[in-house]
């Protein structure tokens, strides 16, 4: 029925409880499978001073258990039935899924709704102390154990200020992470965890009318509740206004120059026209800064731009470049300074657009082509933009663009005044008394 | 308590609704003029199309010394053709909307392309010209090695890259091509220029002993002819495909600890070899090896994870090495995971005890059940794109296999019973018979390693 390909747009329909949450359902019928999407509009940004990481923490506390479901339960339940689950924390939102067998999308929802209303009364220090441990191994394995692995916490940390809601990233601190207690859970859960602060999505090979009986049969009775609190606001100018910088001494295998640009705020058009300057100058291997750093003058073993897309504070623009053999940061830096100086002063060639503007629409296939990629759109739509329907227009709105407004973002916002710079030199091996420190602390 | 009583109204657990029928794509096969065999499916609604390319160009090919020969040809294939510069033709991919990815492991040299199906012809043209006509350009070759030297580096400071590259010199006898790293070492990739790239090339890149796999929605698509206009024109004289040595290896028990001061968790890998999938109690094994570690909630994550937060979690596989046609290829089994330094010994401890509980108690039927049930319930979701379903084509073809493995698997993984799951994996991880690859500091871990009696200890640099 509902046809995967942006051209016709994906089939939508909205509904609302009368406790608040809101469902949306796209009808699939290719594959006999259905995906569950859950958003719950809280994040990272959400978190208090002292207490970061507990959203992330929270969202390991949800697959616990609740009161017809055991400890596990979840898991169990949902790939006992042939179906793959997940959770995930991001700074504006935690989202939990399922992609079912169609014959089991009932199971999903009364899963989900069984925790959204019920998770306390599982909930115990038990479970709390053990994904403590679990999420304090996360954060080794993903951060502290692997090369350049605090980058991105330390380059965030620079480019929002002290105090402000992305300061810290959602992994958050070790000495956060031991300090929560079981009670900041249960408020945080009793804070943000209602009907009313989350979309459901549906989509997938289903039929509407019963879909929306089981939703209400399970979800229906759940309270909604108002205790939210907005998140601190995350507002900013612009631009940085001067260039913040940090150097790293460690065991790294190469130098790496580092830098995070100030961009528009996800869901505008500026956004959209960061995106394409992104793509050009540093996606990909027929990209400006690849074809300048890795293949013309040699000095890096990699060199790219990625945009982290954020909508209630400035998004962020992603320089990561590794040197190579004995290049120096000083070249590499001014090769970029000009790279980017002359795309602000020139802007893309329409070749270049119309590059950027298909890889674009390729990465957005890719995210629809399974029904879990379009149910976690849907909700994105709807919790950070409003309306999920918005989905259907998001690639025309990036084809749109044009060349002189690719230019534009590019020289207001992809200045060296507007970044926060991390460098890393590498340390080598005649460093090892710091090695040692660690391993006894 | 009663400040955590729900106000909801409780339902019981659902019932599941009729299953509808699914089975894993049957391909279709057709030969090019050229020698190329193709493998084709139609996948109604995917708009993305997946072309993977199986090419005769094992890793033992290369010649002595040369490691790392056919890494730098498979990623040379994308720097320019007979027509396009390298950064032409990176630029003519990304206009089509295409990614080309190109891989060079033991068994062969992969290429992958993914194209929206609007522009499956400009992508087929890319892939055909990278295949017939490569440039192998001096310059851009010499940019790969010295990328690749720097990539060394990088590897050597990733625990997960470290221990595979230990485990794999630790299993395999020297002269295997199996026992060193896939990509070549320093000392080997700084040999290779532009002669011995072409004429690796030239020696096994061949359209005769190629396949083809194309997956996606080819609504209105006339397949054979646009594959003949395309693939088609690659020609090259036709050649004996190549001939797989047995492997073997040495699983006797025991430690090696790559040291890695300041580590703030140990890389544990954990291995020997087994069956392949020519095998039949392959299909029992993914069972019984999924009961074992497929999952948070299998036997090791249920004690390392969700009982002792050791981890974040860890994993047993098995995954095919080289095959052969006559089924004498095997596969590596594994576990691998990271836990936290402290927690290195007793990880290891409780992982043995496991292993022994299993081969002295076996699975349950309920385990068996659950994971019957995932394994094969799962599947039209593993397979709803048509990546996936191409990847795992060129993998049976890699692998000789018929075109029919995958879906007489799921029947067979249907059938199997506790007791056949239970055999598979105790022969499988046998606890005397597994070499452990720690990655980590050893001046915390290796004295209470030792003291665990799972195999002599060795400390390397």
């Amino acid at each position: 029925m509902a046809n995967p390909a942006p051209a016709s747009g994906l089939a939508i329909t909205e509904h609302r409880l009368a406790n608040g949450l809101r469902v949306v359902l796209s009808e699939d019928h290719l594959t006999p499978v259905a995906a569950v999407c859950l958003w719950y509009d809280v994040g990272s940004r959400h978190e208090v001073k002292g207490r970061t990481g507990l959203a992330h923490l929270f969202e390991h506390l949800m697959f616990q258990g609740s009161a017809n479901v055991s400890n596990n339960g979840h898991f169990e339940l949902v790939q006992g039935a042939g179906g793959s689950l997940n959770g995930t924390t991001s700074f504006e939102r935690t989202n939990y899924f399922e992609t079912m067998p169609a014959h089991q999308l009932e199971l999903a929802l009364w899963l989900e709704a069984d925790r959204m209303g019920s998770l306390l009364a599982a909930l115990d220090e038990t479970s709390m102390e053990n994904q403590r441990d679990v999420v304090k191994n996360e954060r080794r394995q993903r951060y502290d154990n692997v090369p350049y692995g605090t980058a991105f916490e330390k380059l965030t940390a620079l480019s929002f200020p002290d105090g402000h809601p992305y300061h810290h990233t959602p992994i958050g601190s070790m000495a956060d992470l031991d300090a929560a207690t079981l009670e900041d859970a249960r408020a945080f859960f009793r804070t943000y965890y209602a009907p009313n602060n989350a979309v459901l999505s549906i989509v997938g090979d289903l039929d509407p009318e019963q879909t929306i009986a089981w939703v209400e049969k399970y979800f229906g009775s759940i309270p909604a509740h108002d205790g939210k609190q907005p998140p601190r606001d995350g507002t900013l100018p612009d631009t940085i206004g001067a260039e913040v910088r940090e150097l790293v001494r460690e065991d790294v295998p190469s130098r790496a120059l580092m830098a995070a640009y100030r961009l528009p705020h996800d869901g505008t058009r500026e956004a959209d026209a960061a995106d394409l300057a992104l793509t050009i100058l540093g996606s990909g291997e027929s990209s400006r800064l690849y074809n300048r750093l890795v293949r013309r003058d040699r000095t890096a073993v990699s060199a790219g731009f990625g945009l982290l897309r954020l909508a209630g504070a400035p998004s962020l623009g992603w320089l990561d470049v590794k040197a190579g053999g004995e290049a120096t940061l000083e070249r590499i830096e001014a090769a970029v300074d000009e790279e980017l100086a002359r795309f602000a002063a020139e802007g893309p060639t329409a070749e270049e657009l119309e590059r950027a503007q298909a890889q674009i629409e390729r990465e957005w296939l890719d995210r629809l082509t399974t029904v879990a990629g379009r149910a976690d759109e849907l909700c994105r739509y709807a919790v950070l933009f409003g309306d999920p329907k918005l989905v259907n227009s998001a690639l025309p709105k990036v084809l749109d663009v044009t060349a002189e407004e690719v230019r534009a973002v590019a020289a207001a916002r992809l200045r060296p005044d507007n970044r926060a710079v991390l460098v890393y030199e590498p340390t080598g091996d005649d460093d090892s008394n710091d090695s040692d420190e660690e391993a006894a602390a | 308590m009663s400040d955590h009583t729900p106000a909801m109204e409780f339902h019981p657990q659902p019932r599941p609704g009729t299953p509808a029928p699914w089975a894993f794509p049957a391909p279709e096969r057709l030969t090019l003029a050229n020698g190329l065999t193709v493998l084709h499916c139609h996948r109604p609604g995917q708009q993305l199309v997946a072309v993977d390319v199986v090419l005769d160009a094992p890793l033992a090919a290369e010649p002595e010394g040369l490691d790392g020969v056919a890494s730098i040809l498979a990623r040379a294939l994308s720097e320019g053709t007979d027509t396009l510069s390298a950064e032409e033709f990176a630029g003519e991919l990304e206009r089509a909307g295409a990614t080309l990815d190109t891989h060079a492991d033991h068994p062969a040299i992969r290429v992958s392309l993914e194209v929206p199906a609007s522009r499956l012809e400009r992508g087929l043209t890319l892939l055909g010209d990278a295949l017939r006509a490569p440039a192998l350009p001096a310059d851009e070759i010499e940019r790969l090695v010295a990328n690749r030297l720097d990539e060394i580096v990088h590897e050597q400071a990733n625990p997960g890259r470290r221990a595979a590259k230990a485990l794999y010199a630790e299993l395999f006898p020297a002269a295997d091509r199996l026992s060193r790293p896939r990509a070549g070492s320093a000392e080997t990739v700084k040999r290779i220029d532009r002669a011995a790239v072409q004429a690796f090339y030239a020696a096994h890149l061949r359209p005769s002993t190629a396949t083809a796999v194309v997956v996606g929605d080819l609504t209105g698509t006339d397949l054979a002819a646009l594959l003949e206009s395309t693939l088609g024109r690659w020609t090259a004289e036709t050649r004996e495909p190549a001939v797989h040595a047995p492997v073997t290896a040495d699983d006797t028990g025991r430690v090696v600890i790559v040291d890695r001061p300041g580590s703030v968790q140990t890389q544990l890998l954990i291995g020997r070899i087994g069956p392949d999938r020519h095998d039949p109690e392959w299909a029992a094994q993914v069972l019984g090896t999924y009961c074992l570690g497929g999952t948070l909630t299998s036997r090791l994550d249920r004690v390392l994870r969700e009982e002792k937060g050791y981890t974040y979690g860890v994993r047993a596989f098995a995954q095919a090495l080289r095959s052969a046609a006559d089924g004498s290829g095997r596969g590596l089994l594994a576990i691998s995971g990271s836990v936290d330094t402290e927690s290195t010994a007793p990880a290891l401890q409780d992982t043995w005890t496991i292993l022994r509980t299993l081969a002295a108690e076996g699975l349950t039927d309920a385990e068996r059940e659950e994971a019957v049930q995932f394994l094969v319930g799962v599947a039209p979701l593993k397979f709803e794109t048509a990546g996936s379903v191409a990847a795992t084509l060129a993998d049976q073809v890699e692998q000789y296999l018929p075109d029919t493995y995958q879906a007489d698997f799921y029947r067979k993984l249907a059938e199997l019973d506790t007791a056949a799951a239970t055999r598979a994996v105790v022969a499988a991880f046998p606890p005397d018979r597994l070499v452990t690859v720690l990655v980590g500091d050893a001046s915390v871990i290796a004295e209470p390693v030792k003291a665990l009696g799972i195999g002599d200890v060795t400390v390397i640099a």
